[in-house]
């Protein structure tokens, strides 16, 4: 009966959490939350599979993003579940091989880190937000894990497998988000310190001294410099080179090489990333938190699972730069700090946090006490997101906090949101005579909760551009961003252009729905 | 006890009563005449043995010039006059026998001769090599007919002699019709088709090929013996081992060969080494003749027949071998000097299904140019990664030109090599695993030469993509038949690695063609002909495949840390171009002379091989 339940336990947990993260999902559907990256990809699948022309402009540039890639395999759930349910799998997936890797190195016994992991996964807002929200976070974590993992792995076994494999999920990191790119620097450090390790010189000195003694030895030098360009290369060749082919097929098929990166159209963050300008003028903020010299501490503080894998890797030089590499990371991209961060650069140290404690430099946690002192750590964590959530200033992880808090609401009638009461309308009115003209650069969640592109004129669409400039051609109705909306800067049709359109002297229009952000024309020719 | 030239040596101290007693208990091993063993164990230096016969009174008779009368050699066996070294010349007027003989003193050989020929015997001296020369040109015929011929008669299905069956040709030229009636009628759909699928099986030949990387990369450090297993091996245990050495023109590489093989860490006794030379070949012959220093290994002459190629020589030897365990080497090779032992103890670890162990091939000229730079980064992934890969996943392995180690008995079982294939180490790996058995590979090393020189680059590279395209074809004559004895598994992995490697190489010129028409010039018409999701899927294809392949390449530095290679690596494409030349040139070969043995020279690099001698750790 042991065995069986050791043979077994870890795939009941997952399913377990599995159903868990459902429930969740659904109950959170039912309050009306809906996270905007979650409507970006469902919007890219739609368009994928339901527009007739150019959807190779979708396909070939939103496709290197992995959570749009893992979606694409959760289509049969349905457009709007598929990111949902992906994020599910990559979550449980995650926890899943936590499990695993916690048993296979046998650091902690199973009464800890079962309770551990699933008081995390279970508990913890941070990485329940990351399975159920939709978004690319998921992806973010467990190609983060495997990343560090891998390196971990190579360092205990000195093969090239590893390092190849790092590789590769340094390649999925880098298309879940581009900003990962930087590790090109921070892993910099524990880069040249592995390098140190294949030299022949005397150990028993300090690392630096041990360094000294390699570059003033031309010998040395070489070697050093060899084996450290080829740890680089053979880390970042594949993310560049993934960089640069997606580079030559947007140029060629998009018309700009960084169209995938920057294009509003291909990649939620050029949309999603709210400028820390924007965040800081709001009163009442804690964005403040996001300054060099704090931002550090303030994450560190928020996971003191990290603190204690810090404490355990103590006198492991490489191994302990290797798991700072993401807070060179973070004082990389605090140089130019240009938009707030969110959940995803907390919840990377947290799973660092993990990593730390399951290869903990080779040794065993064999004190009951140690066993208390990580529980207690991870209970604490979950403490510290909770503390991040009533914390943050982005706007839809605070819907997210409210709408988790607010369980007394979770079965009452469900509220339809606003993008959904637009897309409604124009469902209703848009046929293959009654075109209506929709820019998804904003209006990616009307889009997304439309019931058919029928009718739909959108950007990719070949008549695009003669229909901007002269609507009545091609279109009965126009759907157009407010003054008041957020990403009325990201689109054409919002309501200074229409003026624009309007002055022209072409059309008239007439209000059929307005909500707080949007509004709906019906346009006339002025010859009518 | 019957007296030879060898007691003579001990008696005018030329020659200690320890080492004769070493000779003796060698001969008696091998079956050997004890001249025979002295001059090929390393105990006498041929040349002055001979300057000692002729200071005792001796004439050297040289037998190729010499008067022959051909009914006596015909009565002798070739094993017989090989071993014991001698050939019965003419009888003179006084009725007695003229025999050359290596040894003439040789008591023993006069008396079984006396019996034999029931008339008296007269030795005469003569030099070995020429004796094993005549000998083998007048009496080895019947076997290296059977060198020949014995594949093709045992199991004609695996013979290369045919190159293209009836079916075969009717399939490719039905394909290439139906392509071309295609193109007429349909020529857009047809010109998408044709370069969809070519670009997808190119991106997953390579994609194949990480994968190969990469798992065989994950056991880099599994070591199936270790090094205090070796340590700890008793070496009377240990089988007789035969090397074969076959050679054609490499008098230059014969001193360096001797080293090598000095180094390896095997009981000299037990090393049966064959030096295989085409009787046509008078100028290794004659390095061997004029070597100033003990020679360790035994010569044999392979008689002329066609096709001239080293399985032939190969097949040839085995007539002769007497060891448990079999292994080639070329001769320029540095073998690590425990790969023997580690072999033999690897051996007899593995099931017996396993019958062959390949070692790792490297170079000890990697930096001398970027041609040999290339060379070893494609050989360090090839023979480090590629291979661990496909004995992990279980699919057939190709051998490597030298260092297979075979059990000799299952080698010979399985008709040995396919004279008429020109990579037949690769064909033989196949048909291994045709027939339901194993190749393993052995973590030891054996350094060679990397070609340095352009064409013969060319040349040598032109034979094996040849020899992969004639193994390919051999083994596709029944696909279902193949599919059954190795599975699918199997069955994809010889696909893709066998037909896919030579198959890519053809096609990259092309691809590559496309890839600067329409990306570096923008020509319109491409446009005009593809859509644009055929043109992204090719370039996707295309640009993910040589950045996988040149990853790949960078891959092999980190086993042998050869990091400052792992930027060479960025020339694959161009690497790919000289390979796609050599391809083309490898499939007009195999329509026009199919077993023509493009000639590799040797011994061209000015880089010492003595330095690169790989001890164990």
């Amino acid at each position: 009966m042991k065995k069986l339940v050791d043979k077994y336990i870890n795939g009941f947990l997952a399913l377990v959490l599995l159903v868990f993260y459902l429930i969740m999902s659904w109950i959170l559907h039912r309050t009306g939350y809906e996270h905007s990256e979650n409507l970006f990809i469902a919007e890219k699948i739609k368009i994928l599979f339901d527009a007739k022309e150019n959807t190779l402009v979708t396909l070939g540039t939103t496709f290197p993003t992995m959570v749009f890639l893992s979606s694409l395999i959760f289509t049969p759930f349905g457009y709007l579940f598929s990111p949902i349910i992906s994020s599910i799998a990559l979550s449980v997936t995650l926890y899943f091989t936590l499990l695993k890797d916690f048993k296979e190195s046998s650091r902690l016994p199973a009464v800890v880190y079962i309770p551990l992991l699933s008081l995390l996964f279970f508990l913890h807002p941070g990485l329940i937000y990351s399975a159920i929200s939709g978004r690319g976070v998921a992806a973010i974590l467990i190609f983060f894990y495997f990343l560090f993992r891998s390196l971990f792995r190579y360092y205990q076994t000195q093969t090239t497998f590893y390092l190849s494999m790092a590789s590769i999920y340094l390649t999925c990191l880098v298309f879940s988000d581009f900003n990962f790119i930087w590790l090109l620097l921070a892993f910099f450090p524990f880069i040249v310190l592995v390098s140190l390790e294949g030299l022949k010189i005397n150990k028993d000195q300090a690392p630096i001294s041990q360094y000294l003694e390699s570059v003033n030895n031309t010998s040395q030098r070489r070697k050093l410099t060899n084996r450290a360009i080829a740890i680089y290369i053979i880390l970042f060749l594949l993310p560049f080179g993934a960089l640069l082919l997606f580079g030559y097929l947007n140029d060629n098929h998009a018309g700009t090489s960084d169209y995938f990166i920057n294009s509003q159209y291909a990649n939620w963050h050029v949309l999603g990333n709210v400028p820390i300008g924007e965040v800081i003028a709001t009163p009442g903020t804690n964005a403040s938190f996001q300054t060099q010299l704090l931002f550090q501490f303030y994450v560190l503080l928020l996971n003191p699972l990290l603190i204690l894998a810090f404490f355990y890797f103590r006198g492991k030089l490489y191994e302990l730069f290797t798991l700072l590499a993401p807070f060179i990371l973070m004082t990389i991209l605090l140089i130019n700090l240009q938009f707030y961060f969110i959940i995803e650069y907390y919840l990377i140290f947290l799973i660092l946090g993990l990593i730390g404690l399951s290869f903990y430099a080779g040794k065993k946690f064999t004190k009951k006490a140690t066993w208390f002192l990580v529980f207690t750590v991870g209970l604490l964590n979950v403490f510290t997101g909770i503390y991040y959530f009533k914390m943050t200033d982005d706007a839809e992880e605070k819907q997210f906090y409210s709408a988790i808090k607010d369980y007394k609401n979770w079965l009452k009638v469900k509220n339809n949101s606003e993008e959904y009461e637009v897309a409604q309308f124009i469902s209703n009115i848009a046929d293959i005579n009654n075109k209506v003209l929709v820019d998804d650069a904003a209006a990616f969640k009307i889009v997304a909760h439309l019931k058919s592109l029928e009718g739909i004129e959108l950007p990719i669409s070949k008549s695009f551009g003669t229909v901007i400039e002269n609507p009545i051609s091609g279109v009965r109705y126009m759907c157009v961003a407010k003054r008041e909306n957020r990403l009325k800067n990201f689109t054409v049709l919002n309501s200074y252009n229409l003026n624009v359109m309007q002055s022209r002297g072409q059309f008239t229009t007439q209000l059929m729905f307005e909500s707080d952000n949007w509004v709906v024309y019906k346009i006339y020719s002025i010859e009518d | 006890m019957a007296q030879c030239v060898l007691h003579k040596l001990v008696s005018s101290d030329s020659l200690s009563e320890e080492k004769l007693d070493a000779i003796l208990n060698i001969a008696s091993i091998y079956s050997y005449a004890p001249i025979k063993t002295a001059l090929n164990f390393g105990f006498l230096v041929r040349r002055d043995y001979l300057n000692y016969l002729e200071s005792q009174g001796h004439q050297i008779v040289d037998v190729r010039t010499e008067e022959l009368q051909e009914e006596f050699v015909n009565q002798c066996d070739i094993s017989h006059i090989n071993s014991f070294l001698y050939l019965p010349l003419r009888k003179n007027r006084n009725n007695e026998l003229l025999v050359a003989a290596a040894d003439p003193y040789d008591e023993k050989l006069v008396t079984s001769l006396t019996v034999k020929f029931r008339c008296k015997i007269v030795l005469v001296a003569a030099s070995d090599l020429d004796i094993t020369w005549l000998g083998h040109k007048l009496r080895g015929g019947y076997f290296v007919k059977e060198a020949v011929f014995s594949l093709m008669k045992k199991h004609p299905e695996s013979s290369a002699l045919i190159t293209f069956t009836d079916p075969q040709l009717f399939f490719i030229f039905g394909a290439i019709a139906f392509s071309f009636i295609l193109l007429i009628i349909f020529f857009k759909p047809t010109f998408i088709i044709i370069n969809l699928m070519s670009s997808i099986f190119f991106l997953f030949s390579i994609l194949f090929k990480l994968y190969l990387a990469l798992t065989g990369s994950k056991s880099e450090l599994h070591e199936v013996v270790s090094k205090s297993e070796i340590k700890g091996v008793n070496e009377a245990t240990l089988p007789v081992y035969t090397i074969l050495l076959p050679v054609y023109k490499e008098d230059k590489l014969i001193r360096k060969l001797i080293w090598n093989l000095r180094s390896l860490d095997y009981p000299k006794a037990k090393l049966d080494v064959k030096l295989l030379i085409e009787e046509d070949d008078d100028k290794t012959l004659n390095a061997v003749r004029n070597l100033d220093f003990p020679a360790n290994f035994e010569v044999i002459v392979v008689p002329f027949h066609m096709p001239k190629t080293k399985p032939k020589a190969c097949n040839y030897g085995l007539f002769f071998c007497r060891g448990e365990f079999l292994t080639i080497y070329d001769a320029e090779d540095v073998p690590d000097s425990d790969q023997l032992k580690k072999v033999v103890c690897q051996f007899r670890k593995l099931p017996e299904e396993f019958v062959v162990l390949q070692g790792a091939l490297n170079y000890f000229n990697k930096n001398e140019n970027l041609l040999t730079r290339m060379f070893t980064l494609e050989y360090s992934y090839w023979f480090d990664y590629m291979l661990s890969g496909l004995e992990t996943l279980d699919v057939p392995i190709p051998l490597g030109g030298t260092s297979n180690h075979f059990k000799l008995s299952t080698l010979i079982e399985l008709g040995a090599w396919d004279p008429f294939n020109v990579t037949e180490d690769a064909d033989l790996g196949l048909r291994v695993f045709d027939n339901g058995l194993k190749v393993g590979v052995v973590n030891s090393t054996t350094l060679e030469e990397a070609n340095n020189e352009f064409f013969n680059w060319i040349r040598q590279r032109s034979r094996w993509i040849k020899g992969y395209m004639q193994t390919y074809l051999v083994h596709m004559r029944n696909p279902a038949r193949l599919v059954r004895q190795v599975g699918w598994r199997g069955f994809f992995g010889f696909n893709f690695f066998i037909g896919g490697t030579s198959f890519t190489f053809l096609l990259y010129p092309i691809l590559l063609t496309f890839f600067v028409i329409y990306l570096i010039f923008k020509f319109a018409f491409i446009r005009s002909i593809f859509p644009d999701w055929v043109l992204y899927i090719s370039i996707f294809n295309f640009v993910a495949g040589n950045v996988l392949m040149i990853y790949v390449n960078m891959l092999a530095v980190f086993k042998r840390r050869y990091y400052e290679l792992i930027l060479f690596a960025i020339l694959n494409p161009i690497y790919w171009l000289m390979h796609s030349r050599a391809a083309y040139m490898g499939l007009w070969q195999l329509i026009t002379k199919p077993f023509y043995w493009e000639k590799t020279n040797h011994g061209l690099s000015k880089m010492s091989s003595t330095s690169a001698v790989v001890t164990p750790e």
